[in-house]
């Protein structure tokens, strides 16, 4: 028997249900914003943590990091029926997660974590403890000098920074200019510079 | 010529600077300089990572976006939107100063209810059998809370806050919160 005749006798064993994980974020952005929730759990889990470094860098502290992470996802759910796809899904998710944080930093002073990921004692090991130390005490200053940038500045750099997004792309997710951007970009360097030079 | 400007020096950090202005860099010691602050800041915050929550944070992060989801899908969906409670709230409370003033106020013979209507500027609306189910079902809410009570629970009113709540109700609503008014006052003086 040919395969068209079995396709002819039962069509319906041909249909292959392909998992949620494996389909690309377009198909499970259709799938969630036609209700379905566990496609936008498996959204959720590819971005989850982008979004949160992004937060994190925003107030330096996981507690904020992770109530503003849950809160763009949330946003994100929400709004999931505007979305066009006229961009990346991440850099929608970006825009959500930056507004977010934009809105809670302007009515919350960040507060500074120090606890540090365990990678410093296998740092340690290696390098001896004492480098390893100086070396997580300069992150640390760092980290609370971005989380003590002005809002947009800190918006910049991290998205320059260390997301890799283009000046036209911040300035989309910003509502801003391109020359904006630039000049944000720079005084968040400039300050930067600042504070980690009157660091002791 | 004159020095880079802060998009320039951004420019010339990511290797975009035009030849004509590279020609000045090469030639500036200013500029240099100011690059080089801007490089080493760069350079010191690219060197910086995120901690990295734990396994189980994850786990649980999922969980909590999915709970959240449900909390934000079930309060967005029960009220209409005028009777929510920060418009319930100073609604109830300008109900109940109103109550107060017509009892604690000495009756007057004459045309008290045409001063009403003068004051209040608007047409008595017809009875909406619907509307009046919302007025009951708020009457009920806060007919039993008096000012105490409120104050007590955290419950205070700003200036303004009562006139803020008219104005966000509809016209057809504004009518009928004057209908009622005006039906409270005469029973009082009845």
């Amino acid at each position: 028997m040919s395969n068209d005749s079995a396709l002819a006798i039962s069509p319906w064993a041909l249909t292959v249900v392909t998992p949620l994980s494996e389909l690309d974020d377009s198909a499970l952005v259709s799938a969630a914003a036609a209700g379905n929730r566990e496609a936008f759990d498996v959204l959720v889990e590819r971005h989850r943590r982008t979004v949160y470094q992004v937060c994190y860098r925003f107030v330096n502290n996981h507690e904020d990091a992770s109530d503003l992470a849950q809160d763009a996802f949330v946003r994100a759910w929400r709004g999931l029926k505007n979305f066009k796809g006229q961009s990346a899904l991440s850099t929608w998710l970006y825009r959500i997660a930056v507004n977010v944080c934009l809105n809670r930093v302007s009515a919350k002073t960040p507060v500074t974590e120090a606890i540090e990921s365990t990678d410093h004692f296998e740092d340690a090991r290696i390098e001896g403890a004492q480098h390893a130390m100086i070396r997580e005490e300069r992150a640390v200053a760092v980290r609370k000098a971005i989380a003590g940038l002005p809002k947009k500045q800190r918006a910049t750099l991290i998205l320059r920074t260390y997301h890799d997004m283009s000046h036209q792309q911040i300035a989309d997710v910003l509502s801003s200019s391109v020359g904006a951007v630039k000049a944000n970009f720079f005084h968040a360097l400039v300050n930067l510079k600042k504070i980690l030079g009157s660091e002791p | 010529m004159t020095h880079l400007t802060p998009d320039e020096l951004i420019d010339a950090m990511e290797g975009l600077l035009s030849e004509a202005r590279q020609s000045h860099l090469a030639a500036c010691e200013h500029c240099q300089r100011e690059l080089a602050v801007l490089s080493s800041a760069l350079t010191e915050a690219k060197q910086v990572s995120v901690p990295e929550p734990s396994p189980l944070f994850w786990l649980n992060f999922s969980q909590r976006v999915r709970v959240a989801i449900d909390q934000d899908a079930s309060t967005a969906t029960n009220w209409p939107a005028w009777l929510r409670w920060q418009v319930l709230l100073p609604l109830g409370a300008v109900a109940m100063i109103i109550l107060g003033l017509m009892i604690s106020v000495p009756k007057q013979e004459g045309n008290d209810d045409a001063s009403v209507s003068a004051a209040l500027q608007a047409p008595v609306a017809p009875e909406a059998p619907e509307a009046l189910d919302r007025w009951v079902m708020l009457a009920d809410l806060v007919g039993d809370i008096d000012l105490d009570t409120a104050s007590a629970a955290g419950v205070t009113l700003m200036p303004g806050d009562a006139e803020q709540a008219v104005l966000q109700l509809t016209a057809e609503e504004q009518q009928e919160l004057t209908r009622l008014l005006k039906a409270e006052l005469t029973r009082a003086k009845s």
